[in-house]
């Protein structure tokens, strides 16, 4: 599904340039649960965020479905994106003037799905994810583990064919990140592709690959299924 | 999608309420006065449009240069209208008014009442004009001697109804008495007219000696066929005047051509001028109404669109200055798939909808100020007017517009944000430089400060006038009408009140040094044959034995007034300096003047005083050439007084008037009110420029104080790790300060010259001025600086002054 070649990222700075990404290669097959692991700074997220297209490579290629995108313009990438990618952020980033019905709703505006439609299938994913009487809040009303679960219903309202997740759990405590752990898991089984960044080994556990990051490079890559 | 929008933005709107309500109470503001402007210039720019031939009506001015003095008049002579008609078949049709008659007394019942809008018409009147007939033939209305037309008001005044009013009689003072049969009432004229008149009198009553073209007496309308070029039309004056008018001026000068009379540096033309252009373009001798001046439009239009542009500076500035709050937002929408054109939309949406708003709030704004608006502006009008067609449209579309404008920048500033920067938090803060933000804030100071100065120099101008060195006293007199009171009671009248413990001093007055008192120009000359070189117009005033004394002139030279004893003839006269001067008289007393009598014989006249000089016409002019004539002019009496209790002395005065006359109307004015009334246009003008001025700076300082806000969240951290450190709250309010004071230096910079041009190009319209003193720019700069500095430390206090720990904790 994703074949990644040489792909290189600097930041520059006037004076300093860092190398965020150091021709990293690897590749992800379709239903697979990927794991991607590493200190700080060692360019995991940089890479979730290439691949999630909402950053530009610097160098080398990036293969999503057959298609070279690292050259789409940003157009191209929003439309691929909205189609094809889910995404679980650590600090949730859910729109706070948008309840919680609304907020999972908004991926499907933005696809063109009809309002009749929406609604069967915002109810769908909120039931799917036991939020469903929360449907009416707004997300500061909402404790973390709950936000999360608003958050993952929103990256699989539009059956996106792969979820990235940067660090899912950061903000929850063990029982909340368990159960947000357990519903990826269930996704993947319903053959999503998933690629997590994470910090924690035991996430990492859940997935069937880990692949660890040092300084911008691929260090090793362990199959664990 | 759309919907998402509207939910996004009023969420947003309700989330900050303090943005918010300084957003649309700022953006209200401007638009309220955007409005409110726009009905004052849309009034003004209607004048006369109403008639169905209003394209195609002109008026006949007349300018002339005869004897020195130059004369442009919208009058013109009494046959000029028919021998246009007569000779050139572009002429559809014509109307004289003629209104030197002045104010009519009508009775209504035993009561006489003054009606000062009278006027006397031909009775082509309605086919020139259109004034809408509720009863009545307009065709044969005025067609016979002894008829009028009346506007509905006056028919319900005399008659109580138009049906009661038709075939009535109005019971006048022309010629002591004459009845005139009311042949049709019609729809009162509308307001904006350039002149509007509830009577029209036959013109076959006026007592003048019709068929002289020396003498410039009626307004003369033309309607031309469609398709006529007046300035082409205009071509043809030299042709009249050859024709009928050098034969009748040769009996009284010696010139026989046009040419000898141009040589003599004289100057005589006639030109055809369009009526819509009269209410604003128009400013000539013996006008029928108080004119507007485009000039007053076309600033006001400007101040208009400024004021607008600070509202929506305003909304820029405030709106980009808190996208840090919408960037997350804006970082998720990206990611879920929006592209950079949605997010546009998403917040030109939402600065429509906020001018929607505030468009309601502005037009609340507009209801509720528009009474006091017309209170300073001498305007009369009415919420209605927003009802046009073309107002509708205009207020229909400007949300769109103020929305689109105030909202571009901001719109493509906050799409451009990269999700995975805002979304990461790595969002710039308002540290940064933003040259935008600074030229936006210099560019709304400027403005503020242009205004300022402004406003400042129209006061001072007009207070500099009112306390003006004027040659005479204009406070503490009382001028009566001695209307109704028989002449031969006129005198002894004057001399009971003159006796009155407050009664100072008491003479007759027919010309007063105000607005609103009898002028007479004519041509004087040193020598007994009248050339060019020798001659030039001057005013002559009859006046009576105390007149000089009881104004409070000063005489120069002949040690004497008119004086009882001394029993002065009608040919003595009193001049000014300035006749003494364009003379060229070094020593005037005893020296004769000749002058021309209405009835065109030569008369001789020997000067016994020289006056200082005293403004007699508006301060804008110099002071011209005036003479004093003992003669008999009890039209009008002046008192002067000394006493706290004024209307208990009118009202003893009225009594001594009714008792002589009585039923008959007691008019009297004060004299220091009616020199006001001279300046009354540039008092508006100032008054709204006041208005506006304070607008502008308080929508300044609104967008400032939401800046200051914002700045200061911004700085939350730095300020925090600065009072760890040590720095005091003096320190952290300088720091906060500093920035913006810059910004207002340089607009003061800015702004400086552009006042100074403006403000000394609108001074010369005054002959009596202020200089622009340096003073008044500083003094305007330092307001603007202490007004900013004042709303900036609300913020900057409160910034500096909040627990550094808390501030810490929010990163």
């Amino acid at each position: 599904m994703i074949t990644i070649k040489d792909l290189e990222k600097y930041y520059s700075t006037d004076e300093v340039r860092t190398i965020a990404l150091n021709k990293l290669s690897f590749s992800v097959n379709e239903g697979e649960f990927v794991a991607i692991m590493g200190p700080s700074g060692c360019g995991k997220s940089t890479l979730l965020n290439i691949i999630g297209m909402l950053d530009d490579c610097d160098g080398g290629s990036y293969e999503f479905k057959g298609h070279e995108v690292s050259n789409y313009n940003e157009r191209k990438r929003a439309n691929l994106r909205k189609h094809n990618i889910g995404f679980v952020f650590q600090s949730f980033n859910l729109i706070d003037e948008l309840t919680v019905y609304e907020n999972v709703e908004l991926p499907l505006i933005y696809t063109g799905v009809k309002p009749a439609e929406r609604k069967k299938r915002v109810e769908e994913v909120l039931e799917k994810m036991q939020i469903m009487h929360r449907r009416k809040h707004f997300p500061q009303q909402l404790s973390g583990g709950q936000q999360q679960r608003v958050a993952v219903a929103r990256a699989v309202v539009n059956n996106p064919t792969l979820i990235l997740a940067d660090e899912p759990t950061g903000n929850l405590d063990s029982s909340n990140g368990n159960e947000v752990m357990d519903l990826l898991t269930e996704l993947n089984e319903g053959g999503t592709t998933i690629i997590m960044v994470t910090h924690s080994e035991h996430d990492a556990k859940y997935s069937h690959r880990i692949i660890r990051m040092l300084d911008g490079q691929k260090v090793t890559e362990n199959v664990l299924a | 999608m759309f919907k998402n929008y509207i939910k996004i933005a009023w969420r947003n709107l309700l989330k900050n309420k303090g943005f918010t309500a300084i957003n649309i109470i700022g953006l209200s503001l401007g638009i309220g006065c955007f409005i409110v402007i726009m009905m004052f210039v849309s009034d003004e720019l209607s004048y006369d449009k109403y008639h169905e031939k209003a394209d195609r009506i002109y008026r006949i001015n007349s300018d002339a240069i005869f004897g020195g003095t130059e004369l442009s008049m919208a009058v013109s002579a009494d046959p000029m209208g028919e021998t246009l008609k007569n000779d050139y078949p572009e002429v559809e049709q014509y109307v004289r008014l003629y209104s030197s008659s002045g104010a009519k007394l009508i009775k209504k019942g035993s009561e006489y009442i003054e009606e000062n809008r009278v006027t006397h018409a031909d009775s082509t009147l309605f086919d020139v004009f259109t004034f809408k007939i509720i009863l009545g033939n307009k065709k044969t209305a005025l067609n016979e001697p002894n008829t009028v037309v009346i506007s509905e008001s006056a028919a319900i005044r005399y008659f109580g109804s138009a049906q009661d009013a038709i075939g009535g009689f109005l019971d006048t003072d022309d010629n002591t008495r004459t009845l005139y049969e009311v042949t049709a009432v019609m729809e009162d004229m509308p307001r904006n007219s350039h002149f509007r008149y509830d009577f029209f009198f036959s013109m076959d009553n006026v007592q003048y000696p019709f068929g002289s073209y020396l003498s410039h007496n009626f307004h003369t309308y033309v309607v031309l066929r469609p398709g006529t070029d007046y300035k082409a039309f205009n071509e043809n004056f030299p042709e009249v005047i050859d024709k009928y008018i050098l034969p009748q001026a040769a009996q009284f000068m010696q010139v026989s051509s046009m040419e000898e009379f141009e040589k003599a540096g004289n100057y005589l033309a006639y030109s055809l001028f369009p009526m819509t252009d009269i209410h604003l373009r128009s400013d000539r001798g013996v006008e029928l109404d108080a004119n507007g001046n485009i000039q007053y439009v076309y600033i006001f239009s400007a101040v208009a669109l400024f004021i607008l542009i600070l509202a929506c500076i305003n909304f820029m500035n405030l709106t980009t200055a808190r996208s840090s709050g919408r960037a997350k937002e804006v970082g998720i929408r990206k990611v879920l798939g929006s592209e950079k054109k949605s997010l546009i939309y998403q917040f030109l949406t939402e600065s429509t909808l906020i001018s929607i708003f505030a468009l309601i709030i502005g037009l609340i704004f507009v209801k509720l100020t528009l009474g006091w608006f017309n209170d300073i502006s001498g305007k009369e009008m009415v919420m209605d007017a927003l009802l046009s067609t073309n107002f509708i449209v205009f207020l229909l579309l400007f949300p769109f517009i103020v929305g689109i404008f105030a909202g571009i920048y901001p719109a493509f500033f906050m799409s451009s944000f990269q999700p995975i920067s805002v979304l990461k938090g790595k969002l710039g803060t308002g540290h940064k430089k933003n040259y935008l933000r600074n030229f936006l804030v210099i560019f709304q100071f400027t403005t503020s400060i242009i205004l300022i100065v402004g406003t400042a120099v129209i006061y001072r101008q007009l207070n500099h006038i009112q306390k003006a060195e004027l040659g005479f006293n204009k406070e503490q007199v009382l001028v009566v009408n001695n209307t109704g009171i028989p002449s031969e009671t006129r005198g002894s009248l004057l001399e009971e009140i003159g006796q009155l413990t407050d009664v100072i001093s008491a003479s007759f007055a027919g010309f007063l040094p105000v607005s609103g008192s009898s002028r007479s120009d004519t041509v004087f000359s040193t020598e007994t044959v009248i050339t060019d070189t020798n001659s030039f117009n001057m005013q002559t005033w009859a006046v009576d034995y105390d007149y000089l004394e009881n104004m409070g002139m000063e005489i120069l030279e002949g040690g004497r007034f008119f004086s009882r004893e001394f029993g002065s003839d009608s040919t003595a006269i009193v001049i000014n300096e300035t006749a003494a001067k364009l003379a060229g008289f070094d020593d005037p007393v005893g020296k004769n003047l000749y002058g021309m009598t209405q009835s065109g014989e030569l008369t001789t006249f020997n000067i016994i005083g020289v006056v200082k000089n005293f403004n007699y016409q508006s301060l804008k002019q110099n002071v011209g050439a005036l003479s004093f004539r003992l003669d008999n002019n009890s039209w009008v009496s002046a008192y002067r007084f000394n006493t706290d209790d004024v209307a208990g002395l009118v009202e003893t005065i009225k009594e001594k008037y009714s008792a002589v006359a009585p039923g008959m109307p007691f008019n009297y004015s004060f004299m220091d009110e009616s020199f006001d009334k001279m300046y009354r246009q540039e008092q508006r003008v100032g008054s709204v420029a006041v208005t506006f001025a304070i607008l502008a700076i308080i929508i300044a300082c609104l967008g400032l104080l939401g800046l200051a806000t914002y700045i200061a969240e911004q700085r939350t951290k730095e300020i925090g790790v600065r009072k760890v450190l040590g720095a005091s709250v003096s320190n952290i309010v300088k720091m906060l300060s500093k920035d913006f004071v810059k910004l207002v230096l340089i607009a003061f910079v800015i702004a400086t010259p552009i006042a100074w041009w403006f403000m000394s190009k609108w001074l010369q319209n005054f002959a009596y001025r202020i200089s622009l003193d340096w003073w008044i720019f500083a003094g305007v700069g330092f307001i603007a600086l202490v007004v900013a500095l004042f709303t900036l430390s609300f913020q900057a206090v409160r910034a500096a002054i909040s627990n550094p720990v808390k501030s810490l904790r929010t990163e």
